[in-house]
């Protein structure tokens, strides 16, 4: 960064400070104290106090399940149900940042222990803060919490000090015992390290099924090991040089060091036993995340693994992943197939022109593609009021046909909308459709299924044939020289659009987000918070799709796919006929 | 090495944001004029909305960033706009809520219609998405453009039905707040 880029960044910092809030939730007592504190919390076990506490933590709801209610700036009153502490402490308790609102951690560890300067707290990523050499903050000593002072400042924003809190902090309305298992929740959360986690090591690992090409195999693991290598290569930085002596960052900075280790989890067999090879795999070694990962078929049964056992798995390489709107521990790059057919939905659902009566017929063969691309559809059109498709449902193996097109899928309806989950074998078929007098109105396909043959959908029916495309359009993505290090070189003179995108282009730019969880993660070795953390990060735009982004609770990265049109001729050039997020 | 970069802009942003930690009910308040960019948006209906001229309305009109997934300061920001149009019962229909998506690409008209549906909003209160383009020219109109949604500030904007000025309101109000300063533009 040149000197002028520096004065430019304190020029705005100087800029933004008078506007900025800060939300200060001190959670903290003496460690031993807090031993030999319990709060009184009688009847229920332990499993359930927790479980009520976290029901009250993340969906704001009380033991008797009805919302929590609160005060927040000062005179607004919300239920907890809006306003949980899961919303600004996340998941793991560690905090957040967001809009200039710094939230300080409320976990285990943290609460019961006193500190002396707010900054160490600051989360994510102290050890970039002295870049600028920051003047010393002045703040005053937080003396320790007892479970009295915690259920004050929960109840009125007091802390021990006697400071008030933020008012975006929201003043909770709690009776003894409810605050009593609120209390004994946070006592109990992100109080101890993670499993995969030592004192010199963080684990992780990768998971294969066996029928991947020997081909991608190797891509996605030289990405992975090329992460690897960089890491543990990584001597101290000339910013880990400028570290001032505050309040123990230079400790906390050097206790996180940490060397990955990168395990490779083979499975084999039917779908059916990998749960059982994997557990067995976790037994032998825990690990602390799966990071990627590759199969060519559905990715439930490892999707299940990691919900089971709270393991995070970052952006395996599959087409099928889980739609889950609640899971949390699986990081998805897209939705797959299931995207294309979602993005196809918005489009005509979208469509103001077009009669809600109007009839499509969906013809898919029954295969892992043909049912995401299909389920993709059907379940985003419920949303829209409009009459529901038509299924022909072919077997897996068997082609689509003129005559089944014709005289099947087509023949009850006139003018219809053709969706057409199959691949290039199927061309015939369409230009005999061209042909009849019964021809549908448009015809959708998708370019992952088209694969090579993208480009030569038969030219009689380009002016009514869609095309899904889920990739960002104009780019050819070409691996970096600094492959694993997190980028990707971008060439931007490539002509030909190409309907897929290779494992190692796919693997290294969702994985580049790795350096940057790892410097914000510290030593604050929580799983739940990894994730937090990717829902803190921001946009990635050069990667091969339009955007990936991230939010807190969002799981799939990818949220676009283009529809397009090919032009006549034997190159035709790709049309967009959509934004990229159809909405 | 650019979001590093941002990065570090953040969090030094936040630390330094840290000696206001007792922190005071206050916000900026300054008069605007905007010029706002023609675009059409989608509400949370599914329905186009043209942004210019769904802001020429005799009705005063506040607007406020947000995205449906944001952990701190949008839910305060949601929370002041259901909380107003409680206070106003049937009169909420005579001011205009907007909340422009800042995370157009998760914020499709389902998500943001959960999301009012969440802050039990009534008619008048408007959740808009879009192109990323478009909603990047509306943010720069009104001097709000972050180019990564979590840098994003509190800010509520309010237009006077009178002449089509601006009032703009840095950092997070309370309830009385909220209704003075919608007094104040009514007067």
């Amino acid at each position: 960064m040149s000197p002028i880029t520096i004065r430019l960044h304190i020029r705005v910092l100087r800029t933004l400070l008078n506007s900025i809030a800060v939300l200060a939730f001190f959670f903290c007592s003496d460690a031993a104290a807090a031993e030999n504190q319990q709060t009184a919390v009688e009847g229920p076990t332990r499993e359930k106090l927790v479980q009520l506490g976290e029901r009250m933590y993340r969906e704001g709801l009380l033991p008797s399940g009805k919302p929590i209610t609160a005060l927040v700036q000062g005179d607004i009153p919300v239920e907890g149900t809006t306003f949980t502490c899961v919303s600004c402490h996340v998941r793991s308790g560690i905090g957040s940042y967001e809009g200039g609102v710094v939230t300080l951690p409320t976990n285990g560890e943290i609460l019961y222990r006193p500190f002396k300067d707010v900054r160490r707290f600051v989360t994510p990523g102290v050890g970039m803060i002295p870049y600028f050499k920051l003047p010393k903050i002045q703040a005053p000593p937080r003396p320790a919490y007892t479970d009295t002072t915690l259920a004050t400042v929960l109840r009125t924003g007091i802390d021990p000090a006697g400071r008030q809190l933020d008012y975006v902090m929201p003043r909770y309305q709690l009776s003894d015992p409810d605050m009593n298992i609120l209390i004994f929740y946070l006592k109990a959360l992100s109080a101890q390290t993670s499993p995969g986690v030592t004192d010199t090591t963080i684990r992780f690992a990768t998971v294969i099924t066996e029928e991947v090409s020997p081909k991608e195999r190797q891509e996605m693991l030289s990405v992975l090991n090329a992460i690897v290598i960089a890491r543990n290569n990584a001597g101290k930085s000339k910013m880990d040089s400028q570290l001032p002596r505050w309040a123990g960052f230079s400790e906390d900075l050097s206790r996180s060091r940490r060397k990955i280790s990168l395990a490779v989890w083979e499975l084999k067999g039917p779908p059916g036993t990998w749960r059982s090879q994997l557990e067995q795999y976790y037994r032998k070694e825990p690990v602390f995340a799966l990071l990627a990962g590759i199969t060519t078929g559905e990715w439930k049964p490892v999707h299940e693994f990691s919900e089971a056992n709270k393991i995070p798995c970052l952006f395996p390489i599959t087409d099928f992943p889980v739609i889950s709107s609640t899971d949390w521990y699986t990081q998805y790059i897209s939705k797959g197939y299931y995207q294309e057919g979602e993005a196809v939905a918005r489009f005509l659902g979208n469509m103001e022109d077009l009669s809600p009566e109007k009839a499509i017929v969906q013809l898919y063969q029954d295969t892992r593609e043909g049912r995401a691309l299909a389920d993709g559809f059907r379940e985003t059109w419920k949303t829209f009021d409009r009459r529901q498709p038509v299924d022909c449902v072919i077997k897996k193996g068997n082609p689509v046909t003129k005559e089944y097109l014709l005289q099947k899928a087509l023949s009850k309806e006139k003018s219809a909308i053709l969706l057409l989950w199959a691949g290039p074998e199927a061309y015939a078929a369409l230009e005999a459709v061209a042909a009849d007098a019964n021809k549908p109105d448009m015809i959708y396909l998708s370019s992952s299924l088209l694969k090579d043959g993208f480009l030569a959908v038969p030219e009689t029916v380009r002016a009514f044939t869609y095309i899904t495309y889920p990739y960002r359009l104009g780019l050819e993505i070409t691996p970096g020289k600094d492959l694993g290090k997190g980028s990707m070189g971008v060439r931007k003179d490539a002509p030909v659009p190409v309907a897929t995108r290779n494992v190692a282009q796919k693997t290294g730019s969702s994985q580049s987000l790795l350096p940057e969880i790892f410097m914000m993660m510290m030593t604050n070795f929580y799983r739940d918070y990894m994730l937090d953390i990717i829902g803190m990060c921001g946009d990635m735009k050069d990667s091969p799709y339009e955007r990936l982004s991230f939010g807190p609770g969002q799981r799939y990265a990818s949220k676009g796919c283009y529809i397009v049109q090919l032009t006549p001729g034997a190159n035709p050039a790709v049309v967009k006929k959509s934004d990229w997020v159809i909405h | 090495m650019k979001r590093r970069q941002a990065l570090i802009i953040l969090v030094s942003i936040v630390v330094l944001s840290s000696q206001g930690l007792a922190a005071e009910k206050k916000y900026q308040r300054t008069a605007e004029k905007y010029s706002v960019p023609d675009v059409s948006l989608v509400n949370q209906d599914g329905k186009k909305i043209p942004f210019k001229s769904y802001l020429e309305t005799d009705k005063p009109v506040m607007v406020e960033f947000i995205y449906a997934t944001c952990t701190t300061i949008c839910p305060v920001l949601s929370a002041g706009f259901a909380n107003l149009q409680r206070k106003m019962g049937a009169d909420a229909v005579k001011i205009r809520l907007i909340s422009i998506s800042i995370d157009p690409e998760n914020d499709t008209p389902q998500v943001m219609k959960d999301y009012l549906k969440k802050y039990t909003a009534s008619p008048g209160w408007d959740f808009l998405s879009g192109k990323r383009e478009d909603i990047d020219s509306v943010m720069r109109s009104f001097d709000a453009y972050v180019a990564n949604k979590m840098y994003h500030l509190p800010l509520t904007l309010i237009r006077s039905p009178a002449d089509g000025s601006w009032v703009r309101i840095k950092g997070l109000m309370g309830a009385a707040d909220l209704q003075d300063e919608l007094a104040q533009i009514t007067k």
